[in-house]
């Protein structure tokens, strides 16, 4: 099995050997520590003498306990000799056989080799090490040992905090951008059609170190800028220009469609910024799912605008003698209408009225996919796509939202146009920049005014003025800058209003909102019960729904579902609908533990979700009626939770099975906060065999695989998490056996060895530790609010923040509020000079 | 940006917003195309790459023999047609791609070294590093005459969570074009923003012109902006936007090749797309149909494009393969999976020859667009099961710069790909001794005697 030259030290009763290769883990860090430790180290030296004072007060030092005695070093000392350093000791990391060695670490210096030890804090935190198989100590002694260590860094932490260093300049992302011109212009605006997707690290697409600026970017932003300064004024004219919308194919349309007048039968509800008053051509194409299937009698295709009807094309059954290969007897080029419409966000719909189900093609129940295989010779039209073409005739733009919002004044005549102007422009340069605007920001701008005005009067001035400030740095980039005379190396507080920014970008994705400005521009921002007072207001505000749609669609991948394409034979009722309820149910579930300030723990083992009755039957849930969705309580303990949730069972799954190693890999990631490391170079991934139907095939395959060393060490506590679900499918069904008839074994174990069967006892597991999650959700929090990467430093931090929010049952939004008071976000590093 | 010098009838303006705009793009082109007008003493030359993810069936995608390509393997069977112009170079590996004492990030290395061959650091913070990519290098020397110095394609959006290395930032995996060792290029995924990045908003050429103005005057304003900004920061962080600055400098270039070009030609523009298709096949076919107007009409000369990130879980069941890529290049030595991997390299080749097909289609000075373009097709990754760089699987296309075509180039499994880049680059004009981890280029002339 293993040369005999190499010291055994056996993990869970296989020889640990990694194949050559370092645990990539161990190497990552150890590269990490020479970029970024750099600051910090220096920081102990330097700093001793001219320390900032925290923002908050320090953390009380624990009360001396036996175990910080110097009795207790010895015990601690003792511990680490017998229990970690067999195998963690020179000789087996010169071999590649551990990722570090603890045989020459000293107690005594723990403090100067945090990164070290904080390593150590979460293997003994997470029961992961020593592994299982292996002598471990006393519950108790572990627990003293972590707590010395975590009571020793925490203390020197409070005397020297080490917030870290984010990046001076923050673009944007996309989903900020489009927040931004919602809350600044009153504008809904689609980011996705405008600019680039942004890169994530570290799971989130809000990083300041890979928001990086391109020429393509900066194109499109100036693209963008244009675009929404003239969608929010409509003032300079405009070729006429349009826009499409098309229905997902395996959107079903059988059925009423939500958000549909009653009596209809599918079609399509958008909402189109017209941007001036005039005419506009609406245009509709059918989808051309049957391949040239005639329909077999008449259907009425109704279109309205906000409501109001506009037209009704009538679609009649070809002549089958004269129109060979056509669907129906109108032409795709006559289902079009011109109408004039006022400028303004508006709903335009196109929907068939619906007839009776007295069909003879409908006797059989489709598939919810309209193109699923087999039954869909439905000869029923369906829609395809919505255009709206225009404006005609354009007239200007009276009343909308974003004007209304944009001319806080209206000159009388040409006398008060320079002050209106600047009271307008000065307005919005406030809200964009974040913060109050100097003389020297709205010359600029003024200056764009003055030539708009000269070319096309008042209105057409505001535009170019809005269009220079939309691709202004000071709206682009959030700017945190050294203070003045700040030492290199010392950590400051960061001003109110960069805090203020941190805060909203924080909860709202967003700009803050004036109230928040005004707190921070008096300075009010210091007080801690103050800081506490806005965050809770701001969770009450419909706009921290970005956390449940950024923070948690990130951190949860719901937004993986729209990339999620289960196979279309398998799942036939798989389809945007169902995709679409899968995201709603958990953000509308999140969102729910957040406002309800309840307990993490709640989000695997809530009673409650929120479901319509697709979705339910979906579920097998009986007694949910209609396509809104409605809190519901869950009877079946196995459904509870997010791992009963079929956006996290599907995205965790392949097109065509599911993936046990994908889910627990998963719950290792997300809720026990031990992700494992990537496998080992150039070994084959465990793929457990594609056919279906062959569930002890799979489990035996995946347990050969573990009979391979170099896999086992990590498939042992990976596999048995995922197999624990396999009860629910790809998509999230339950299921007593696999397709084939066989039988589903979802027993397993933890990673410290406690026995469970199936998805009720597994959760009831994840939670009898509610510290650990805690810590995962507050790291993930933490990446996300800062937009930089957790590190080691950051550990007395997130051990601030949990150990708060215990006090508080570890409800969510006490885990924010403590997130926003923590140092890494209310101060900052300032940099050496010479760094880099 | 804008091609001031394409005029925009109305009426084809308005006529393009229903949901039939894939085909027939290259036929709305009037004969007035830019690239025809170029002398055959001096044509213009151009470079594509078309990124392929999770390794190739090796077996189905090179061809035996040496010397002379006489018969296309079954995964480069669609590129019968210019088969005369079709070079397979056997042996060619990227081993900056590998570990090297890394950790595992095989499928992240695979697709940024592919062009770069410059191992990339391991990394999820700011400070990613990798080297500046071929394609990049012949867009700094043959893209300052174009509006656009490269495109930058691609077909899976980025937002995916999860599907990157740990430890890897997702810029490697999402980025296989970079302008410098810290600078990736994004890609785009619309073809209605690509078109708008290449034809602008519309509007007459007066119109546009005005509003390349308007831009220019916003652009002035945005660059003493960013002096204000630099005096806010630090001294230590000055540097931090200068990536801005730089940004800024390209877009005003961009401008002004396109005044030069106002008025020069009329163009008529191909319909606007109006978003991503639905279909994998409809899109990756716009998308293509897209980039042979940027080389017709010379808005660009240099392009690359993914056709699937690495470890992408797509299914194709239009070929009949409903497992995910990813897990199908995985094959674990079974049939089915060999197969599954086979129909979809054979797939994906078959996309880049309709792209082909459109260049052949185009005359250009003394021949076609294909016979003055290059077009190198394949990925960093050649048997999955083992994530190997070795031995890449690759076929270029094409007859830039004399490249005489119709060959197998066999090759010991140490050459560096970077040679072959070397040699590409070459060809289009542009030389460089040191290049990634290159040795020197890869002959590509005939052996006297084939």
């Amino acid at each position: 099995m293993v040369d005999s030259g190499i010291p055994r030290c056996t993990i869970g009763g296989y020889v640990s050997v990694q194949a050559g290769s370092v645990g990539p883990k161990g190497r990552r860090w150890l590269a990490r520590t020479i970029t970024v430790l750099a600051v910090p180290a220096m920081v102990w030296h330097l700093g001793a003498s001219v320390w900032a004072a925290p923002p908050q007060e320090p953390v009380a030092a624990t009360a001396p306990s036996s175990a910080t005695g110097p009795a207790g070093v010895s015990d601690h000392a003792a511990l680490l000799t017998r229990y970690c350093v067999t195998c963690h000791n020179e000789s087996l990391q010169a071999r590649g056989t551990v990722p570090l060695e603890l045989e020459t670490a000293d107690l005594a210096t723990v403090t100067t080799d945090a990164e070290l030890w904080e390593k150590v804090i979460r293997k003994l935190r997470t029961g992961s090490m020593p592994p299982a198989g292996r002598p471990r100590p006393e519950a108790a002694a572990t627990h003293a040992f972590a707590s010395w260590l975590e009571t020793e860094i925490d203390r020197a932490a409070a005397a020297r905090p080490n917030p870290g260093r984010t990046e001076p300049l923050h673009r944007l992302n996309r989903t900020e951008y489009q927040n931004a011109i919602r809350d600044l212009l009153a504008l809904n605006i689609d980011a996705a059609t405008l600019v680039p997707a942004d890169d994530q690290s570290y799971g989130f697409d809000n990083i300041a170190g890979v928001l990086k600026v391109s020429p393509t970017l900066l194109e499109r932003y100036m693209s963008a800028a244009r675009e929404v300064s003239r969608l929010a004024v409509g003032a300079s004219s405009m070729a006429p220009a349009g826009e499409t919308f098309r229905v997902v194919s395996d959107l079903s349309q059988y059925q009423h469609r939500d958000g549909l007048p009653f009596g209809t039968r599918g079609g399509m509800t958008v909402t189109y910024n017209f941007p001036r008053d005039g005419d506009y051509d609406i245009k509709l194409e059918l989808l051309d799912l049957f391949a040239g299937a005639p329909i077999r009698e008449p259907h009425q295709l109704e279109v309205s605008v906000d409501g109001n009807r506009v037209t009704t094309f009538p679609l009649a059954p070809p002549d089958t003698s004269t129109d060979q290969g056509v669907a129906y007897n109108t032409g795709p080029d006559e289902l079009q209408v011109r109408v004039p419409v006022n400028a303004g966000p508006r709903t335009v719909t196109a929907t068939f009225i619906k007839k009776t189900d007295a069909l003879a093609e409908s006797i059989r129940q489709p598939f919810a996919r309209p193109h699923g295989e087999g039954d869909y010779l439905l000869y029923q039209p369906h829609l395809g796509t919505i255009t709206v073409t225009g404006p005609f005739n354009a007239t200007g733009a009276d009343d909308t939202p974003a004007r209304r919002r944009i001319f806080v004044c209206r000159p009388a005549g040409p006398d008060d146009e320079p002050g209106c102007a600047r009271q307008i422009l000065s307005t919005l340069a406030r809200r964009a920049y974040r913060r109050p605007v100097a003389e020297t920001d709205l010359e600029p701008l003024l200056a764009f005014y003055a030539e708009g005005r000269r070319d096309g009067g008042f209105d057409v001035g505001i535009e170019r003025a809005l269009r220079a400030l939309l691709v202004s740095p000071d709206f682009l980039f959030r700017v945190v800058s050294d203070p003045p005379g700040s030492e290199p190396g010392i950590p400051y507080r960061l001003t109110d209003l960069e805090l203020a920014s941190r805060i909203a970008f924080f909860l709202w994705s967003s700009l803050p909102d004036d109230e928040l400005l005004d707190e921070a521009a008096q300075g009010r921002l210091r007080e801690p019960a103050q800081v506490e007072r806005q965050v809770r207001r701001m969770l009450a505000d419909p706009r921290s729904e970005a956390l449940a749609k950024n923070f948690a669609g990130q951190w949860l991948r719901l937004r993986n579902i729209s990339g999620a394409l289960p196979s279309d034979v398998l799942f036939p009722d798989f389809g945007e609908s169902l995709r679409k309820d899968f995201v709603r149910e958990t953000e509308l579930f999140f969102d729910s533990i957040i406002r309800d300030d309840r307990p993490i723990t709640d989000l695997l083992t809530a009673d409650h979700t929120f479901l319509n009755e697709r979705l339910a039957k979906h579920y097998g849930v009986a007694g949910v009626y209609g396509s809104d969705f409605r809190r519901v309580t869950l009877a079946d303990p196995n459904r509870r939770g997010l791992l009963g949730q079929g956006s996290i069972l599907t995205v965790t799954s392949y097109p065509d099975r599911t993936s046990p190693v994908g889910r627990g890999k998963w719950v290792l990631e997300n809720v026990l906060g031990t992700p494992p490391p990537p496998p080992p170079p150039n070994v084959p991934e465990l793929e457990p065999a594609a056919e279906t139907g062959t569930v002890l095939a799979m489990r035996e395959r995946m347990e050969q695989h573990r009979a391979n060393p170099v896999c086992a060490s990590c498939h042992r506590v990976m596999d048995p998490l995922g197999l624990a679900l396999e009860n629910f499918d790809a998509v999230g069904r339950w299921r007593p056996t696999m397709p084939g008839g066989g039988v589903i074994d979802a027993t397993g174990t933890m990673p410290d060895g406690t026995a469970f069967d199936g998805p009720a006892d597994l959760r009831g597991l994840l939670v009898t530790n509610p510290e650990q999650f805690a810590t995962v959700v507050t790291e993930k929090l933490l990446t996300y609010a800062l937009g930089r990467g957790v590190e080691h430093y950051d550990g007395p931090a997130v051990r601030r923040i949990t150990r708060d929010a215990a006090a508080h049952d570890f409800g969510l939004a006490s885990l924010v509020v403590g997130v926003v008071h923590s140092t890494p976000f209310q101060m900052r590093l300032a940099k050496f000079d010479s760094a880099e | 940006m804008f091609i001031s010098k394409m005029s925009l009838p109305r009426r084809t303006f308005l006529r393009g917003m229903g949901v039939t705009l894939a085909l027939p793009l290259l036929d709305a082109m009037v004969p007035a195309a830019t690239a025809l007008a170029r002398t055959a003493a001096k044509p213009v030359r151009r470079l594509g790459f078309v990124y392929v993810p999770n390794g190739a069936v090796m077996p189905s995608w090179q061809p035996a023999g040496d010397g002379a390509l006489t018969e296309l393997s079954r995964s480069l069977s669609p590129l019968a047609p210019f088969q005369d112009q079709v070079i397979v170079p056997i042996g060619l590996s990227q081993k900056q791609a590998e570990a090297l004492g890394d950790g595992n990030g095989e499928h992240s290395r695979a697709g940024t070294v592919w062009l770069s061959g410059v191992h990339p650091k391991e990394t999820e913070a700011a400070d990613v590093r990798n080297g500046t990519t071929a394609d990049q290098i012949a867009a700094q020397h043959i893209g300052g005459d174009t509006p656009l110095t490269s495109l930058e394609l691609a077909m899976e959006q980025t937002y995916l969570i999860g599907n990157c290395d740990n430890g890897y930032s997702c810029v490697y995996t999402n980025s296989i074009s970079w302008r410098s060792p810290t600078s990736p290029n994004p890609h785009e995924t619309n073809p209605r923003i690509v078109f708008q990045r290449m034809f602008g908003d519309g509007g007459s050429p007066e119109q546009r012109l005005a509003q390349l103005r308007e831009d220019r005057s916003i652009l002035d304003w945005v660059t003493a902006d960013i002096a204000d900004l630099q005096k806010r920061l630090g001294a230590a962080d000055r540097g931090s936007v200068s990536e801005y600055l730089d940004s800024v400098r390209e877009i005003e270039r961009r401008i002004q090749v396109s005044e030069r070009q106002h008025g020069e030609s009329a163009l008529e523009l191909p319909d606007r797309p109006v978003g991503v298709p639905e279909s994998y096949d409809e899109h990756a076919k716009l998308m293509f149909d897209l980039l042979a107007v940027a080389f017709k009409a010379d808005i660009t000369r240099v392009f690359v494009f993914t056709l699937g990130k690495e470890q992408t879980n797509r299914a194709y069941p239009e070929l009949g393969v409903n497992a995910a890529h990813h897990a199908v290049s995985h094959h674990q030595h079974d049939p089915i999976k060999f197969e599954q991997g086979a129909k979809v390299n054979q797939y994906h080749i078959g996309l880049t020859a309709h792209f082909l097909n459109a260049l052949k289609a185009t005359a250009d000075g003394d021949g076609t667009l294909l016979d003055h373009s290059l077009v190198l097709h394949g990925g960093g990754i050649s048997d999955a099961n083992e994530h190997s760089h070795i031995d890449l699987p690759l076929v270029m296309i094409g007859g830039a710069g004399g490249t005489k075509g119709g060959r197998i180039l066999r090759h010991s499994k140490d050459t560096p790909m970077n040679n072959l880049l070397v040699s590409m680059l070459d060809r289009v004009g542009v030389r460089t001794d040191r290049f990634g981890d290159a040795t020197g280029a890869l002959p590509l002339e005939p052996l006297s005697g084939v």
